[in-house]
């Protein structure tokens, strides 16, 4: 108190993008008090499409060059920062896309008339008859999008914990709000906020433990107090990471943490479901890979084999349990549980160039993941998603078109050469072996085995879908113009970062090095 | 050479239009890129320099097209464009035009073409994982062509899994070897090979794996027999010409770099040898001709693998030569047996009668195709067999003559199994004397095995010209004493006998055939590759759904019991490695307690605690949870914080009230029943976790090194907050901005819940009306006091049904409403100085509230605040925010507060601090906060429980969809 208050200084070019999503997301708030119920589909639909435009190219042209800490060290934007903000904004701008989908009826087709409404009530009933549409979810998604380019940019625990919320919260309430099987959507959210809550407490007491032990919640100064190692303190040190890695490995869907992928992906509106599997992995990585690199590298010999044996069982369980699911969403669940045990394996190879192919990863599974989900959106049986795999059999006949595509996705998440999935696995799995050691090389003997039984199980869909006779009722509708375009931007960067991952690989190692 | 490559594209992107325009003839134009490679291939033979061609594609992951055709190479391009342009043009007489998915057939077919000659020019280790994938990819869906039949569709997927597996493990292989070399170019690696290490010899293994899957050596041989389910040319081309070479290929890749090593010469030879046996010995029990020639093409894979694994210049140069005629005969033989059903629609051998004469030239051709592949003179498969025999007598290795032997039983099978598929194909059938109907078939069907049947005869004679053309690929091998040449005829010796005794043993075991067929029928067979194959895939299964059942079964106790378990394992015993270390130190300040009181207080709570969490009943759990709290206050009191206490008590009561108001809507007892075990499981887990967070706080108490930051605020709070109440200055100075957040999170809150319950926009318009409507009339009893029917103890109970009323309720209410409001605006104005504040004293008034409320019903809320809660939660926010502004107008900081004291006549001098209208604020937004929570949770609930009875009641809720 007697201190002299310095004021803080803050680069406003820097955190420019943040500040356009926020604005963004308050117009959105406004827009849903002010606007007409009738037009307020296409003017949020405007207002999120023109937020991250401007977002993206405030980002890349000015504050792509503004390196360094500002706000007083709880933002930090350097290279990892950028590369994640730009790719979370690509991918919200193509997740936005998909969820706009109205198939030609008067409101969003993913999300339900009105999310308060007791399912199966004649309330949700009139709201249906009325055309109303959950239109907020424009706005949600972008302040979680604000909360996910603080995540991969803070500076200190307490504002990683912020945007841990604030992504966090609006996500638990997207996933409530799909227009079909409501209930199965409320519980998803429900154990969704539920276990999240958890983790969120668990993290914060681990930044608790950590700002006892260094004495501050920045990043750096922890690191520096880690290499001052002071023995009085060292009893909150281990505890402390274990807390916060925990809270974060939740976001991931690393195993033990992972039980609420499968649940809050298959109950949640299908391009909700994209995006969160896109986005949110994005940002947990980001986090995880700036703590680990930047703030805890210095005891990592006290958890690293904690966190090799997580990467181990992620990969294998996540693998293992994808050969029994017979939901396509659930079965993609899965398989990004599995993922994030690959990327973890990138993770721990603590090299520079681990965390370039763990964000090349990030950005090759997740347009492929949108893609995928936006074209689950697209099968349809009387109406409602079809997401049970024996309602898939024959799809290859019918719709040939939207069953290659997602043909293609799915030899993507198998790693085969000329899609994106293979030169994202190597990218990841290189610099294990080559800067991990021998646990970095076994990890990746187990991750080359994990791809084999997920291949297995990805090769047994395209034979559902190619080679099997399936009843006729189950169609792929076709979409919208947004819709379309989204897909094939995830489709083309699938093949295209496949044949030429030159650019982006290029840029992903240039923007590795993390600011200390 | 990426020339080629390309024009195989384009070929593969016109394929589907040609095919539609042109029908089955546009195979014609397919065989074209394949022919043209096969020119161009014959006018580049390389010498000493190989080829090269190289495009740097993805330099960060050291990817790049590097083409590269060497000898070895070159041979295999000969074998991929030459027959491939042949299965093409077949193809143009085997299929018909109807033919389904003939388009997606054809495109595939070509580009396969395309992708092997990749394969075998690749310099790049990973450039050639990518080519080794994609033929892995076509292969899967070229044998899935008749995708109607189940069978065909297994075995698609069998073999896409099989060789997919393999594939990951070679590419984690040449991911090894390349970072062990420090480049992923073939050439430079076998030039330089890496110092044998443990990587390497993993990198070996690994990469033999996938060299041994896809040339479907045991135990991956399975594969093979199960792809017959794929149109012939496809069989004839892929599973027997050219992408099961691919494996024997990268055998022979590295064998100048490799050969010697440990690892490789076990996993080679043994896998070679079994192969060789078990291949021919399967042969020879087949019915189907094609399943015939699957077994016998294992078994040859397994001798081309033996002799390329041998690594000796000899045995290369063997291998080379069978690795040709293998490709021309066995190309040769599979499109007989596709002209032969193509003819008589059945490949039975059994049910194939007296097709000789009908097809002579067919006939002639496999004849000497079939000749060629058991051996015998003067064919080209004489020759290669001789030069392999030769190369293995004269082997300096002390397991040379077992390989030998081996080679010879395999040979003495392969006649025996050739001479089996000549009989049945042109011999009488053995379940049928009637000649097996024929239609005719295109010229074509018959031309192109003929070719290669001719082939097979006249490049016997001329092979020792071209030993020169592989010379300088062989010198890359070691070389052995005695020299092997090519040729029909190196006069009497070992050799020669060796291959007499291979004639003649064949024979005997063919003349033998039936009673072999039976003794292999009556030998109980070990199980087959394939059943452990389905076992594996069967426990991938199992196992995936027991961890399933076990893991996750989507309960979310389970899931947080999980994640409890790994918050006690792992910080736990981070912590408890703390602990040990900490008492180990003699500093430890930890005092238990201060008061013997305390431990009581503690006590009691904990048995709280295990009374709460063993309750079946929800209220009692709810009360129980409600009596920690309030030992918590005790505690705050026992350790001399009565105003802490006091906001402890007041909020404990809060909670204890909405609780009671939700609960009614449940049912008395908790749902579930658990088990006592389950029960035990649960306990024990709360009772750890609860002692690790409890460990935590300790730990980090202990820990501390600077000074409480609390030290100096009795202090402060007086100099700068002016009052002696440290709770409130806190709240309302020293840490204003934090409260004014907080309240800004209660207004949000407390306008969610009600707009979640009230939901729409009509039942908001209704309590408003309402509420105007209770004020009109309270004006109107202000005026006119005659015209009010208030004849009871409170306002508004006539709306009430009788039944519902309590006097006992009615009059405390009416006693102690006003004498609660008083209390609340003392606490509230003397806050300051004394316990109390805003906070406490706006949770009073609520508690106020909440006895007119349970007296009266949500009518006489109304009349006790017949005002909007929001109306109480906007204007205390304003009066808040607006008390920071103000300082900020008076030139101070945001917030910063004021004492004045000023003489009031009778009461003396008032001390006030202006952080009292702050104080205010806070006081507004609770009591807003506790109208909505009655109105809502209390009156919304009521509706619905009325509802739910049967019962009408006249409320300030009523849902749009539920009206009756």
């Amino acid at each position: 108190m007697n201190q002299e208050f310095t004021m803080v200084e803050i680069n406003y070019w820097a955190i420019a993008p943040l500040l356009v999503v926020v604005a963004g997301a308050l117009i959105g708030v406004l827009v849903e008090a002010f606007v007409a119920r009738a037009s307020r589909h296409n003017v949020q639909l405007g207002v999120g499409l023109v937020t991250y435009l401007a977002a993206l190219v405030v980002l890349l042209a000015k504050s792509r060059t503004e390196h360094g800490l500002t706000m007083g060290g709880s933002v930090v934007i350097d290279g990892p920062s950028v590369f994640l903000m730009a790719v979370i904004l690509c991918f919200a701008l193509l997740s936005l896309l998909v969820m706009a989908e109205r198939f030609g009826g008067p409101a969003a087709d993913a999300f339900t008339p009105m999310g308060a409404a007791t399912p199966g009530s004649d309330l949700e009933r009139s709201a249906e008859s009325a055309g109303w549409g959950t239109t907020e979810a424009v706005p949600l998604m972008m302040i979680s999008v604000v909360g996910m380019m603080l995540f991969v940019s803070s500076g200190d625990l307490l504002t990683m914990f912020v945007a841990l919320e604030v992504l966090s919260l609006p996500l638990y309430v997207l996933t409530g709000l799909a227009r079909r099987r409501r209930l199965l959507s409320q519980e998803a959210a429900l154990k969704y906020f539920l276990l999240g809550s958890f983790s969120s407490a668990f993290f914060l007491f681990g930044a608790a433990l950590l700002y006892g032990y260094a004495g501050s919640v920045d990043i750096a100064r922890i690191a520096l107090a880690i290499g001052a190692a002071s023995p009085v303190l060292d009893g909150l040190l281990l505890p402390g990471v274990a807390l916060v890695l925990i809270g974060l490995l939740f976001k991931v869907g690393a195993v033990p943490f992972h039980a609420w992928t499968p649940d809050a992906y298959q109950g949640a509106p299908t391009p909700v479901t994209g995006f969160m599997a896109a986005a949110t992995k994005i940002a947990a990585f980001g986090a995880i890979l700036r703590l680990a690199y930047v703030g805890l590298s210095g005891n990592r010999w006290d958890w690293e084999p904690a966190l090799i044996a997580i990467a181990a069982l992620t990969m294998v369980i996540g693998a293992v349990m994808t050969v029994t699911q017979t939901d396509v969403k659930r079965l993609l669940a899965y398989s990004s549980i599995a993922h994030a045990g690959f990327i973890l394996v990138a993770v721990m190879s603590f090299d520079v160039t681990g965390v370039s192919g763990a964000m090349f990863y990030l950005v090759c599974y997740g347009f492929t993941t949108i893609a995928a989900f936006a074209l689950v959106t697209l099968v349809r049986h009387e109406g409602s998603e079809a997401t049970d795999l024996s309602q898939w059999a024959g799809l290859g006949r019918r719709s040939p078109v939207v069953a290659g595509a997602f043909a293609i996705c799915l030899l993507a998440f198998a790693g085969i050469p000329l899609t994106s999935g293979f030169t994202a696995k190597f990218a990841a799995f290189a610099p294990a072996i080559s800067h991990g050691g021998a646990a970095g090389a076994w990890l990746v003997v187990i991750g080359v085995l994990a791809s084999a039984v997920t291949a297995y199980v990805y090769f047994r869909i395209i034979v559902t879908m190619f080679f099997e006779e399936g009843a006729g009722d189950v169609v792929a509708i076709t979409p919208s113009t947004l819709t379309t375009i989204a897909i094939a931007i995830g489709l083309v960067l699938t093949i295209l970062l496949g044949v030429l991952p030159g650019p982006v690989l290029e840029a992903a190692t240039q923007s590795a090095q993390f600011l200390r | 050479m990426l020339a080629l490559l390309l024009v195989h594209a384009t070929a593969y992107v016109c394929a589907p239009l040609l095919v539609r325009y042109l029908g089955r003839h546009a195979f014609w134009l397919l065989a074209l890129p394949s022919a043209g490679t096969a020119v161009w291939a014959l006018a580049n033979a390389p010498g000493d320099e190989p080829l090269t061609r190289s495009i740097s594609w993805i330099p960060s992951i050291q990817l790049d097209i590097t083409l590269h055709m060497d000898q070895l190479s070159w041979i295999m391009t000969l074998i991929i464009s030459i027959i491939g342009a042949l299965v093409l043009a077949f193809c143009a007489g085997y299929f018909h035009d109807d033919e389904p998915d003939l388009e997606r057939f054809a495109a595939h077919l070509t580009a396969f073409a395309g992708v092997m000659l990749g394969l075998v020019w690749s310099d790049n280790l990973l450039l050639l994982y990518m080519f080794w994938e994609l033929t892995t990819v076509l292969s899967y869906l070229l044998v899935g062509h008749h995708n109607d039949r189940e069978e065909s569709r297994q075995a698609a997927s069998q073999a896409l899994v099989v060789t997919t597996f393999g594939g990951l493990a070679m590419l984690a292989g040449m991911v090894l070897l390349g970072l062990e070399a420090g480049t992923y170019s073939l050439a430079a690696i076998l030039a330089n090979p890496p110092e044998p290490s443990a990587v390497v010899g993993w990198a070996i293994v690994l990469i033999l794996v996938g060299a041994v899957s896809k040339s479907a050596l045991v135990p991956f041989h399975f594969w093979l027999p199960g792809a017959m389910a794929a149109p012939t040319p496809v069989s004839a081309y892929l599973h027997a010409a050219a992408m099961v070479k691919a494996g024997v290929y990268l055998v022979a890749r590295f064998s100048p770099g490799f050969g010697d090593r440990p690892e490789w010469l076990v996993t080679v030879l043994v896998l070679g040898c079994a192969t060789m046996l078990i291949g021919g010995y399967r042969a020879l029990r087949q019915h189907d001709l094609k399943l015939l020639l699957a077994y016998g093409t294992v078994s040859q894979l397994g001798f081309l693998i033996i002799l390329f694994g041998t690594s000796t210049q000899a045995a290369g140069l063997a291998g080379l030569t069978m690795l040709v005629s293998h490709a021309i005969f066995k190309a040769a033989l599979f499109l007989t047996v596709g002209a032969v059903d193509h003819a008589a629609g059945t490949r039975d051998l059994r049910y194939l009668h007296g097709l000789g004469r009908r097809m002579p030239w067919l006939m002639v051709a496999s004849t000497l195709a079939g000749a060629s592949m058991a051996g015998v003179p003067p064919l080209l498969g004489f020759v290669g067999k001789e030069a392999a025999y030769a190369s293995l007598l004269h082997g300096e290795q002390w397991w040379s003559p077992i390989v030998l032997t081996v080679a010879v039983t395999g040979s003495i099978l392969t006649f025996a199994y050739t001479a089996r598929f000549l009989y049945g194909t042109w011999g009488p059938g053995t379940e049928t004397t009637e000649p097996t109907p024929l239609h005719a078939n295109p010229v074509v069907l018959t031309a192109v095995p003929v070719t290669l049947g001719a082939a097979s005869l006249l490049l016997a004679p001329i092979s020792q010209y071209g030993e020169p053309l592989v010379q300088d690929w062989l010198h890359t091998l070691p070389p052995i004493d005695h020299a092997v040449h090519l040729g029909l005829w190196h006069g009497f010796n070992v050799v020669l006998l060796l291959s007499a005794v291979t004639l003649l043993a064949g024979y005997l075991l063919f003349h033998g055939r039936t009673a072999i067929e039976m003794w292999q029928r009556a030998v109980p067979h070990p199980a087959p590759a394939v059943v452990i194959y389905r076992a594996i895939m069967q426990g991938l299964d199992r196992i995936s759904l027991e961890v399933t059942g076990l893991l996750f079964k989507g309960s979310l106790q389970q899931s947080l019991s999980l994640i409890l378990l790994v918050f006690v394992a792992f910080p736990g015993t981070a912590l408890l490695l703390a602990l040990i270390d900490v008492s180990g130190r003699d500093t430890v300040g930890l005092r238990w307690y201060e008061n013997p009181a305390q431990l009581g207080v503690a006590v009691l709570t904990a048995i709280a605690a295990v009374a709460a969490v063993t309750s079946l009943r929800r209220f009692r759990a709810v009360f129980l949870v409600g009596f920690t709290g309030y030992a918590l206050a005790l505690l705050f009191l026992l350790h001399g914080a009565p105003d802490l206490a006091l906001t402890q008590v007041l909020v404990e009561t809060v909670s204890l009230v909405v609780f009671v108001l939700v609960l009614r809507r449940f049912s008395g007892h908790f749902p579930d029943k658990l088990e006592t075990k389950e029960r035990v499981w649960r306990i024990t887990l709360g009772v750890l976790a609860g002692a690790v967070v409890t460990g935590t706080a300790i730990i980090a108490s202990l820990s501390r090194t600077a000074a409480p930051d609390s030290t100096n605020m009795p202090r402060s709070a007086v100099e700068f907050g002016g009052g002696y109440n440290i709770v409130n200055v806190i709240l309302v100075d020293i840490r204003a901005w934090d409260t004014m957040g907080e309240i800004s999170v209660v207004l949000v809150a407390a306008t969610g819940v009600a707009s979640l319950i009230y939901l729409q926009s009509t039942n908001m318009r209704r309590l408003r009306g309402n509420l105007a409507e209770e004020r009109r009339s309270r004006r109107q009893t202000r005026i006119d006091p005659g015209t009010t029917d208030d004849v009871g103890w409170l306002p508004a109970l006539n709306t009430l049904p009788p039944t519902r009323r309590s006097l006992m309720l009615e009059v405390v209410a009416r006693l102690l409403f006003h004498p609660i409001m008083l209390w609340s605006l003392y606490l509230l104005l003397t806050g300051h100085n004394a316990p109390g504040g805003g906070f406490a004293g706006g949770l009073v008034a609520g508690l106020g509230l909440t006895i007119r409320y349970l007296a009266g019903g949500p009518a006489e809320l109304r009349a006790a605040m017949p005002v909007m809660p929001g109306v109480l939660l906007g204007s205390g926010l304003f009066l808040s925010a607006g008390a920071g502004l103000a300082s900020m107008l008076a030139g101070g900081d945001v917030l910063q507060s004021w004492t004045f004291d000023i003489p009031v006549p009778l009461i003396g001098d008032v001390h006030l601090v202006t952080s009292t209208f702050f104080d205010i604020g806070v006081y507004l937004v609770v009591v807003g906060l506790m109208l909505d929570i009655l109105r809502s949770l209390g009156s919304a609930l009521d509706y619905r429980i009325n509802a739910a009875s049967g019962r009408q009641i006249e409320g300030d809720y009523e849902p749009m969809g539920e009206r009756r």
